[in-house]
């Protein structure tokens, strides 16, 4: 990884108003569970698992932390011609996908972990709740190598990385794969609930993932090398295609 | 291994075309050490060719070798190649000299704040180094760009339109700078659609016109080229009829118009004619009010060539 494109990258991806959107990302759910927290008529761990740690903090503010974070990376500098700089260098393009990708998830990590940490515990009231904390952070970890992956990857392919990963998220993830249970192998989502389940040790009753764990592991690695490594080939195939 | 020089750039037979549009078409070239001009008008195919050779764009047809080697798809040869590029976007957030710094690190050289500074001295914007790009005029910007990409000291230098938006002081500072590199050995090439810029600075010029080379060689040779061609003139006098009566007469001349306010005069020998003129004018005691040649656009200039 080089560690000067890893860093400008940083300061590129850390503009106020991206932060801005990453910070309500994470505040929400620590808001929820705060107003949940308040009332107790409902079963902490069911709800705490579907509805705040898969509802809220897998189906919406992993992708969305992700997909803004993903195709800002190397997106937004390939869309205003500052990626020239970079790569007119004689720096091998695994490098720059690896630094690019460390940059992204190492600050989606910053916003998301707390997030799932701190609202977790506030709603399970201080408990761990048999391993669905630790469970969902694993998960979230994985989840946000996997969409970075795929929205860098998304990001050196076209031009309209950002509307095409709004669709993912919003119809391929959150409706498509709910529907129709054979697609859950093409699905990141059900990747990461099935890591959470494989961790907890929750009555199934209360949260159980379509997918096996070890599926999820193992589909979300296969995920994240595949992305990087067509995004490495795509850059170094990269063309500058303005016309004089 | 090659044995080609670092500062080697070859064209064979290369296209590029982007769907049923060529972009350039067939163009062969070789070049060394000096400054060569890429002259031709907008959207002739200079920032193709440019990118070409910055190994940003693969060939359709044809080879582009840097250094004895294909350009395409080959980072290594950025040791030896800087690349200013034509688009003003720079990071707003970097200091000129961090701008440059980045660049020194990101090319790996073992002192880069040393590089650094040296860059940015040459360029002469040691006055703006410590303010931010995103407050630099567009002249200023053009400059800190030359100043990161001349920061490992390469052996080929590409600029695409790199006097856009500078002023006379600062475009003679780098046209120093320019001809101080081709002393030393450097291969610049930079595109332009400026006469002017081109006839200052460089030693050889590749004209392209519609994704064509319509000529190359040496800069004098291709202005008297473009000097020789057929000219036309509106001339304004005291008296039209008489003046065209007494130039008609003269071999530098092979047409004449007649119109309601002024004459239309056709020539092919661009210098001989405008010396002509007066001298005519003021035998025949006619007062010479415009003489103006009136297809002097440099599209003008480039299509003359093309058809020859």
């Amino acid at each position: 990884m080089n560690s000067t494109v890893f860093s400008l990258t940083l300061s590129q991806i850390a503009g106020h108003r991206r932060s801005l959107a990453l910070f309500v990302l994470a505040i929400v759910p620590v808001l929820l569970a705060l107003i949940f927290g308040l009332g107790d008529n409902l079963d902490q761990q069911e709800w705490t698992a579907n509805v705040l740690l898969d509802g809220l903090i897998i189906t919406i503010a992993l992708p969305l932390a992700c997909l803004i974070l993903g195709t800002s990376a190397l997106g937004s500098e390939v869309e205003d011609g500052t990626a020239i700089y970079i790569l007119t260098k004689p720096i091998p393009r695994r490098e720059i996908i690896t630094a690019k990708f460390a940059a992204a998830a190492l600050v989606a990590a910053a916003f998301l972990v707390p997030a799932t940490v701190i609202s977790g515990l506030i709603a399970l009231q201080g408990s761990t709740g048999d391993g669905l904390i630790i469970g969902f952070t694993v998960a979230v970890l994985f989840g946000i190598a996997a969409y970075t992956g795929v929205f860098i990857l998304l990001s050196v392919v076209t031009g309209r990385a950002l509307l095409i990963g709004l669709a993912y998220v919003f119809i391929w993830e959150a409706f498509a794969t709910e529907l129709f249970t054979g697609t859950r192998f093409l699905s990141i989502r059900q990747y990461c609930l099935g890591i959470a389940d494989l961790i907890a040790s929750v009555d199934s009753e209360d949260f159980e993932a379509n997918l096996g764990g070890v599926a999820g592991v193992i589909l979300a690695s296969i995920v994240i090398a595949a992305t990087l490594f067509l995004a490495v080939r795509r850059l170094q195939q990269f063309e500058l295609t303005e016309t004089d | 291994m090659s044995t080609q020089p670092t500062n080697s750039i070859e064209l064979t037979n290369a296209s590029r075309w982007y769907g049923n549009v060529v972009a350039v078409n067939d163009v062969s070239f070789s070049l060394g050490p000096g400054i060569t001009g890429l002259l031709g008008p907008n959207g002739a195919g200079k920032t193709t060719i440019l990118h070409m050779m910055a190994g940003f764009l693969r060939p359709s047809k044809g080879q582009v070798k840097v250094a004895g080697q294909p350009a395409f798809e080959n980072h290594e040869m950025f040791r030896h190649v800087g690349l200013v590029p034509e688009r003003e976007a720079v990071y707003p957030f970097l200091t000129g000299f961090q701008f440059v710094l980045t660049s020194a690190k990101l090319f790996g050289l073992s002192d880069s704040t040393a590089a650094a500074r040296r860059a940015v001295q040459a360029t002469g914007m040691e006055f703006a180094q410590e303010r931010k790009l995103g407050g630099y005029s567009k002249g200023m910007k053009q400059r800190i760009k030359v100043a990161a990409a001349i920061v490992h000291d390469p052996q080929i230098l590409l600029l695409d339109e790199p006097f856009n938006g500078t002023d006379p002081t600062q475009r003679l500072q780098m046209m120093d700078l320019l001809r101080r590199m081709a002393a030393d050995g450097k291969t610049i090439v930079f595109s332009s659609h400026i006469l002017d810029e081109v006839e200052r600075l460089a030693e050889a010029v590749l004209v392209i016109v519609a994704g064509r080379l319509a000529a190359s060689g040496d800069f004098r040779a291709i202005r008297r080229l473009m000097t020789d061609r057929p000219h036309t003139f509106k001339v304004r006098s005291s008296d039209d009829r008489r003046l065209a009566t007494a130039l008609v007469a003269d071999e530098s001349v092979f047409g004449i118009e007649l119109n309601d306010e002024h004459l239309t005069v056709s020539t092919s020998r661009f210098d001989e004619f405008i010396r002509v003129v007066p001298r005519v004018a003021k035998t025949e005691d006619i007062r010479l009010h415009e003489l103006l040649p009136t297809d002097e656009s440099l599209e003008s200039v480039f299509s003359y060539l093309v058809k020859r």
